[in-house]
């Protein structure tokens, strides 16, 4: 299939999944929010992509920058600091605002800066695998730890109670799954890409060649987690009360993992039709037979390594649409 | 050649890796648009002083010095950018990038992070290899020739004062060992470019070109036109051995 073939699908398919949106008794129907938890595990999973796929540093961390963008929202919306005596006005001023879910991303990729600069510097990958699994602990226990601000192990409540339909969550979702794919397009198609690529390739010879690879790995960390975040956030818009236990799950990080792994490690299209194909596949395995859950999809993903090493795209490499 | 003429200076330059001395007490001086030769037994230290020049380690004594600059423990990508460029004794070129990408990163960063007039840089780099052909070919794809000779254009096309090659011809046929003569002669004469080339057909290094250093053990043994190292005495017994006491 060709370059071209393949974005024309890509957009019919959103246009579809737009226009579905509004069809009669869409928004009550059960494929409604199943549609809303694939954009927000394809935007997770392209969120990955950029570092582990394009990057070459496999992150086991983005669950925590996840929950820190899922704090954030919940507690500046629940704390109201930012709008003041506009909330009062427009109760719903914190839906979906495009400041706070920023915010909720700038925090993640704060974090990822500071954690990033150490770690990364070292230059065996596996240090930065197992820091990025720790520092995810750590973020937990803090925000555990954080008192009356964070909410403890309970955690902060969104002070919503008005939310009687999920089409705004349904539209935000595809409108971030697809703004996140035309921008890391975009992206790889620069020379800060180029630069991405040949760290990922061959770190000596991208250093060798005037890249400051120290600086383009921990960007991509940065630009993974506020991405991460800014999905942290939608989420707390969908589940309001945000836990430590609930956000900072590892599953955030793994499922995300194995729907890129599956749908093409570093291609554009891999992680998102990986996350349909995959929540699809963990979804019907959790309908069917509950206790086996685990089970299915482990057996799915050794599966797809067996036949489809390269993921579903096939394809490695940006090239790749 | 005046001093302040000089490229590339080392002085008093030593590595040491844990209690094993690998280079000692290194000086050499390279002037603009030399092609020096660089040889010496398996061991001898020649790429370790590439990755002394190019801070892939930092010399455990002594300065180096490029066009007056003390580099001494700087980063790599600055080397680079400062106008230093190399190839890798086990080529290391980015596989799963097209060949004109792959020159691309030398084109654009190599460069210093240019914009402007990178294409044409990369192209023409390609060009002088001989790999216009093969421009969007995937590097996985490529023969070891081609990959020694995309290394170099990637270097050309970062525009560098100096070259550091080491061993390009290695694992070539003679036919490929033939272009890459035509290739590096080529560099030399329509880029300007000053070569260290560390090569193990002494016999080509002899012939191409005007100076010769050796080393042995981490010495520097020899320095000069290569009539007067084929008949050193030290380098001889360097490479057949010591003579029977
Ligand atoms: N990173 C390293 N750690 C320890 N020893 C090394 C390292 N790199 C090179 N050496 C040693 O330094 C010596 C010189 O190696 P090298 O510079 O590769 O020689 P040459 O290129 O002349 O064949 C060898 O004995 C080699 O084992
Ligand atoms: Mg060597």
């Amino acid at each position: 299939m060709s370059a071209r073939m393949l974005n024309w699908i890509a957009a019919l398919g959103v246009a579809a999944l737009a226009l579905a949106a509004f069809l009669p008794g869409a928004v009550d129907s059960y494929a409604f929010s199943f549609l809303f938890f694939v954009f927000l595990y394809a935007i997770m999973a392209q969120a990955w992509n950029l570092v582990a796929g394009f990057g070459g540093q496999v992150s086991l961390g983005n669950h925590a920058f996840f929950g820190l963008g899922a704090y954030t929202t919940a507690i500046l919306w629940s704390g109201n600091y930012l709008w003041g005596s506009l909330y009062d006005a427009y109760p719903r001023i914190y839906y979906f605002d495009p400041v706070t879910m920023a915010l909720g991303g700038l925090v993640a990729a704060l974090a990822a800066v500071i954690i990033g600069l150490p770690l990364l510097s070292k230059l065996r990958g596996d240090y930065f695998a197992l820091g990025t699994l720790g520092f995810g602990e750590i973020v937990k226990v803090v925000l555990i730890n954080g008192g009356d601000f964070t909410g403890g192990a309970f955690g902060v409540v969104a002070p919503a109670g008005t939310f009687d339909t999920l089409l705004p969550h349904y539209l935000v979702g595809l409108g971030l799954m697809v703004g996140v794919a035309l921008a890391l397009r975009l992206l790889m198609r620069s020379r800060y890409g180029l630069a991405l690529i040949a760290v990922r390739d061959d770190e000596m010879a991208a250093s060798a060649n005037g890249i400051d690879t120290l600086k383009v790995k921990v960007a991509a960390f940065a630009g993974s987690a506020f991405i991460a975040g800014v999905a942290g956030s939608l989420y707390t818009y969908y589940i309001f009360h945000v836990g430590p236990d609930s956000v900072f799950d590892l599953n955030w990080m793994l499922l995300p993992l194995m729907m890129t792994v599956v749908g093409g490690t570093g291609t554009l299209f891999g992680p998102i039709l990986g996350a349909f194909v995959m929540y699809a596949v963990f979804d019907l395995a959790r309908i069917a037979v509950p206790d086996y859950h685990p089970v299915i999809s482990g057996l799915t993903i050794i599966l797809a390594m067996l036949f489809l090493p390269k993921g579903l795209m096939r394809v490695r490499g940006r090239r790749v649409a | 050649m005046q001093p302040d003429e000089t490229l590339l200076r080392l002085e008093a330059v030593q590595k040491r890796f844990g209690g094993l001395v690998v280079l000692n007490n290194i000086d050499i001086a390279v002037g603009p648009n030399e092609l020096i030769g660089l040889i010496g037994p398996n061991g001898a230290g020649k790429s370790t002083l590439f990755n002394l020049i190019t801070a892939i380690y930092a010399p455990t004594r002594g300065r180096i010095r490029f066009r007056d600059q003390d580099i001494t423990g700087i980063a790599p990508h600055r080397i680079s950018r400062l106008g230093i460029a190399r190839t890798f004794q086990l080529v290391r070129t980015f596989l799963t990038m097209t060949a004109f990408e792959n020159v691309m990163v030398g084109a654009v960063y190599g460069a210093g992070g240019r914009v402007k007039h990178a294409t044409e840089a990369a192209n023409a780099a390609l060009e002088l290899v001989g790999l216009t052909a093969r421009r969007d070919i995937r590097t996985a794809h490529m023969t070891l020739s081609e990959r020694r000779m995309l290394e170099i254009a990637r270097a050309v096309a970062s525009e560098p004062a100096l070259l550091l090659l080491d061993e390009p011809m290695a694992g070539l046929n003679p036919t490929e060992i033939q272009r890459m003569v035509d290739v590096i002669r080529r560099v030399r004469a329509e880029k300007g470019v000053s070569m260290l080339w560390v090569e193990h057909k002494v016999d080509a290094i002899m012939k191409v070109c005007g100076r010769v250093i050796v080393l042995d053990h981490g010495e520097k043994i020899a320095d000069g036109a290569p009539r007067e190292i084929t008949q050193n005495r030290k380098v001889i017994e360097a490479y057949l051995g010591e003579p029977a006491a």
